[in-house]
């Protein structure tokens, strides 16, 4: 299993389980894989922006490029979406977000290859939340 | 009421906005900046955004994050604190504009009152009386001919200003350029306007400022005089009380009716003040300022008033609920700025991180603050970290009260002016009262200084 498959297969839904179940770290052991994932959560439990739910496990992988939000605003996929695995050359707008109306691009600053898409259509960013992790190897 | 109101601000104002948010049932939004992910507005928040980076130019000044925020989270109301966006007409009209109920006056009442130089003329065709001064300042050129008319000394202010920012105090014409040069960039600086104005100066005088509130029934009281007078060498306020001692009552009464005459003036409406220099029998308007103040609390204390919660009613369309002869002032409250900077070092602001923090408590003392050991002071905003303020049946109960606060009072890793305070209170000169505001900067601060190279 590549490591792009691994976080698609595994991670992702790990990642999910965790904001839905609103836990703060979750760990998964098997044969000889071992995942665990832990956020920063303040107080009050009611809906945040993605960036105080940042899976931290994924950004500590060194080939990883995680690109964030500037602004603050709701994001937009392109059509067709880029998705896990999507090929990127050169710097290519991969979504938008958009703020009071204005299209804000997210470009992928570089060639690669989607590993992790951490919004989905629609989802309320802040700034420095991340968006989409590319592999540059 | 509001359902939601987005705190637009950080520190202890966004605290004390989310408490009076929470007392009225209101669900809060805070913004934050990267710098201030750890911070106590964000927790005690119901929601919290991050708007960008530490600078706040970036952050708490980023109005497009700052409207999307509350577009996304449904925030029907906005509360700007003090400082950063509070007196911005054109934010409070991108407000307006978006449906978002600006906590405040309106756009244009801020506009008119913002622009320092105009709010002057607009006072003194209402008949309020204002010190002597100049328009807009194109060049040292025009401020020397200001200033040979008005004559010496002169006080150089920003018309965007606040906070004695962009301020400069010139005695003769020799040290006109390079001031006017020096305001200008400073105001340019923190305000993003770099005009300049002129004034005669006042030797002397006190700094005293009248507390109003009104609603949008044409409904107006005043809550009576704070005493603003102790000023550090960069004109920002670091000791408040209320009432103003050694106050003539005929002085005080007119002070107050001017300032309701200079509010109904600009049909003014929400929680606003306004600053007089007081020499003597003298009193000169100088500016209006349109927001909540730092040392509200004084006025809190001495009238059972909650400023805050008032300031969301009356944005909310409530009448007030209380007339002039409902008001009546009960002992005497004073406030010290405990600000993270160095008073042995011309006041430079410390950042770092807080180790250890011991408040004061007990009979009359509360305290404003969002500190807590382990907070990181950034670098990037006002030095203020908590304000603790005495109320007494007396002034004198009020001092030592506060003395015995600031005794209490313990804040680690970073330098404040705990101490500093203390001192102040035990001076002589404080204790008997009515000190101008170059008490501080001219003669305690120097002699403080001497005293120290000596020891």
């Amino acid at each position: 299993m590549t490591f792009e498959d691994l976080i698609a297969s595994r991670v992702r839904p790990l990642a999910e389980t965790l904001l839905r179940e609103g836990l703060h770290a979750l760990r998964i052991g098997e044969a000889d894989l071992e995942i665990e994932l832990s956020r920063s959560v303040p107080s009050g439990g009611s809906p945040q922006p993605a960036s105080l739910e940042r899976p931290t496990a994924v950004e500590s992988h060194p080939a990883y490029d995680v690109i964030t939000s500037e602004v603050v605003g709701r994001v937009r996929f392109l059509r067709p979406p880029a998705t896990v695995g999507t090929l990127v050359e050169g710097d290519r707008e991969l979504a938008f977000v958009e703020t009071l109306g204005i299209r804000n691009p997210i470009r992928s600053r570089g060639p690669g290859r989607v590993a992790v898409v951490f919004v989905e259509e629609g989802q309320a960013v802040d700034y420095g939340a991340p968006l989409f992790a590319l592999d540059r190897s | 009421m509001f359902k939601k109101v987005l705190v637009a601000n950080r520190g202890e104002i966004a605290l004390r906005i989310i408490r009076a948010c929470r007392e009225l049932g209101i669900a809060t939004v805070a913004i934050f900046s990267e710098a201030d992910r750890a911070a106590l507005h964000v927790r005690l928040a119901d929601e919290a955004f991050c708007v960008g980076p530490g600078p706040s130019a970036r952050s708490y000044l980023n109005i497009p994050n700052i409207i999307s925020t509350a577009l996304i989270t449904g925030a029907d109301a906005l509360h700007p604190g003090y400082g950063f966006l509070a007196e911005n007409a054109r934010f409070a009209q991108i407000c307006a504009d978006h449906g978002i109920t600006f906590i405040g006056p309106s756009a244009d009442v801020i506009a008119q009152m913002g622009d320092k130089a105009n709010a002057k003329e607009m006072m003194k065709a209402a008949g309020v009386p204002v010190t002597p001064g100049t328009g807009v300042l194109a060049s040292p050129a025009d401020a020397a001919s200001g200033a040979r008319k008005i004559g010496y000394p002169v006080l150089l202010k920003a018309t965007a200003g606040g906070g004695g920012r962009g301020m400069r105090r010139i005695m003769e014409e020799g040290e006109l350029e390079n001031a006017f040069r020096a305001a200008e960039s400073e105001a340019e600086a923190n305000f993003g306007d770099g005009r300049i104005y002129m004034e005669k100066l006042i030797l002397h005088p006190r700094h005293i400022e009248v507390q109003v509130l009104a609603d949008s029934h044409g409904g107006i009281v005043h809550l009576g005089e704070r005493d603003c007078s102790i000023q550090k060498p960069s004109h920002q306020k670091l000791i408040e009380e209320a009432p103003a001692p050694g106050l003539d009552a005929h002085v005080r009464d007119r002070l107050c009716a001017v300032a309701v005459t200079a509010a109904q003036a600009c049909e003014y409406t929400n929680a606003g003040t306004l600053e007089f220099l007081v020499s003597g029998d003298d009193v000169y308007f100088m500016e209006m300022n349109t927001r909540i103040q730092v040392e509200h609390p004084v006025t809190e204390l001495i009238y059972g008033v909650d400023l805050v919660k008032e300031q969301i009613r009356i944005a909310f369309g409530e009448p007030l609920g209380f007339g002039q002869g409902d008001l009546s002032p009960h002992g005497h409250a004073i406030e010290c700025r405990i600000n993270a900077e160095d008073p042995d070092r011309d006041f430079a602001p410390a950042a770092g991180l807080v180790s250890a923090v011991e408040l004061p408590g007990g009979p009359g003392i509360r305290v404003d603050t969002h500190l807590f050991a382990g907070l990181a002071v950034p670098p990037y905003y006002d030095s203020l970290l908590a304000k603790i303020v005495a109320v007494g049946r007396t002034r004198a109960s009020a001092i030592s009260r506060m003395e015995r606060a600031l005794a209490e009072t313990r804040i680690e890793g970073v330098k404040t002016t705990v101490e500093l305070c203390g001192e102040i209170l035990r001076d002589p000169r404080f204790v008997d009262g009515a000190v101008p505001i170059d008490f501080l900067p001219d003669a305690f601060m120097v002699e403080r200084e001497r005293a120290l190279a000596q020891a």
